[in-house]
This record gives structure tokens, sequence and C-alpha cells, in this order.
């Protein structure tokens, strides 16, 4: 019970750095072409992150957890295909 | 018989199965919604990138910021509910209330931040009609500010029936369908706020 009260502390304090890194790529203007997959990386693993941990789904059956993983990763992949494909 | 109860419920997503659908719903609604942004961007990337100059970072990184933790808080609750027992149902639906109280005081805070950024875009003249990152970008956030106050109202009944002790160990299914819809929230915005603020 203590391994997931501290799992909960874990994972909020990842989600803001992870939020803080994003900002401070956008605030002080260094956002790069390469840059953008970082953040897309680090947008997935903050998405996961919830689902996992916050909502809950890290034990449920396969299916209901990867649902909304799977939404994710695709939604974060078309975003990167229509930053990186050529015009 | 219990034990396999608690076994099934394991495998199935917390709470109701019907909260679940309006999740996946949402979920590929505002999914087409951020492929549309990202795809139109494509076309135009020099008026998007110059209209997301008129934007507010700081306000949509506070506004993140508030929308994590106060997912945080309300995991907090679920866990208590989770597992509380018989012997302390009104101790643990008092300690979920402060945790649910903290997650409200958090969704008024990131409607009032969103509303001041909402008046400051409308002041400036702009509308749907302005171009194609206004239109999306007062669509995607004006819709999602709409799940915040509801979900911020589903917060607030849930308070209300921990107030009365209303979650039993054998029923805390309410509890754990307004807390997966609020965390859906947090989801779609930790998708937005990269998407519209910062890539460029």
């Amino acid at each position: 019970m203590t391994n997931r009260k501290r799992t909960l502390e874990y994972v909020w304090i990842i989600l803001v750095i992870l939020t803080i890194f994003a900002y401070l790529l956008g605030y002080l203007k260094i956002i790069s072409t390469s840059l953008v997959a970082v953040l897309l990386v680090t947008t997935f693993i903050k998405g996961a992150l919830v689902s996992d941990y916050f909502m809950g789904l890290k034990d449920v059956k396969m299916k209901y957890r990867f649902i909304p993983i799977i939404w994710l990763g695709v939604i974060i992949l078309l975003i990167g295909v229509a930053y990186y494909l050529p015009i | 018989m219990s034990k396999n109860m608690d076994v099934e419920k394991n495998l199935l997503p917390p709470g109701d199965f019907g909260i679940w659908i309006i999740i996946y719903v949402e979920l590929l609604t505002f999914g087409l919604f951020f492929i549309g942004y990202a795809f139109s961007r494509r076309a135009n990337i020099e008026m998007f990138n110059t209209s997301q100059l008129m934007l507010n970072q700081t306000s949509g990184f506070i506004n993140t910021l508030i929308l994590v933790t106060s997912s945080y808080f309300v995991a907090k609750g679920v866990h208590i509910m989770q597992t509380m027992t018989q012997d302390n149902i009104k101790e643990a639906n008092k300690k979920a209330s402060q945790w649910i109280t903290f997650a409200i005081i958090c969704g008024i805070a990131f409607l009032f931040i969103k509303g001041a950024e909402f008046v400051h875009i409308f002041g400036e003249g702009i509308t749907l009609s302005t171009n194609k990152f206004f239109m999306f970008y007062l669509l995607l956030t004006m819709f999602h500010f709409m799940h915040v106050g509801l979900g911020t109202v589903i917060l607030f009944n849930i308070r209300q029936r921990t107030k009365t002790s209303g979650y039993t160990p054998d029923d805390t299914r309410g509890f754990e369908s307004g807390a997966s819809y609020w965390h859906m929230v947090d989801l779609l915005w930790i998708v937005l706020f990269p998407l519209v603020y910062i890539i460029r």
C-alpha cells in the first residue's frame, strides 16, 4: 500500500519535471526540429504515466490498458509525421 | 466469493463501463482535432508560427501544472477509497473529501486562468474566423474548457457524497468514474499544451 502511495508521488514529480522541460523549450525559444521529437516522446511518457498510474489502468486487462496508450501513440506519431514529412 | 470479486474488479478499468465509453469517444473526438491541427499547420507554417506568438505560454504552463497536480490529488482520493475497509468508512470518506477539495480548487484555478486568457484573446479582436490557427486554438481550448467545467462539477458532487460518508468498500464506482473522467481531461491537456503552445 505504501509503495503505491509513493508511486503516485514519483509519477507526479516526473510529470512536473517533464512539463517544466516542455515549457523551457518554448519560453527560451530553443525549440528546434530535433527537439520537437524529444518533446513528442516526453509527451507520450507523460500521457502513459497518467493512464497507467493516475487512471489506474496498469493492472487491468491488457486490452483496456492499451486503448488509451494506443490512442496516445497514434496521435503523437501522426503529429510527428505532420511535422517532419517534407512539404 | 469476495476474493473472486476483487480479482474481477482489478481486471476491469476503475469506475462504470459507461464512463469508459464516454472517455473513448472524447479521446477519439479530440484526437481528430489534434491531427487536423497538425496537418493544417503543414500548409500554413508561417501563419501558425506567427499566430502562436500571441499566446501566453506561461499561463499554458501554469495550467498544465495545475491539471497534473489536480490529477494527483484525485488519484490519492481514489487510492483511499480502494483501500477503505468496513472499519474506517467515515475516516476514509473524510480524507478522500480533502483530496477532492484540493482538486476542485485546482479546477477552479484552471478555469480562472483560461478564462482570463480568453478575455485577452477576444479583447485583441480575435475570433474563430481570424485564421485557421485561432479557429483550432479556440475550438480545442474552449471545448476542453467546458470539459474542465463539467469535471469540476462532477468532483463537487463526489465531494458532497463523501461528506455524508456515502462511499463504502462495496460502492466506490461513482467516485472512480468521476476520477477517470478528470484524468481524461488531464490527459487531453497533456497533448494539447505542447501541440498548440510549444511546437513551432
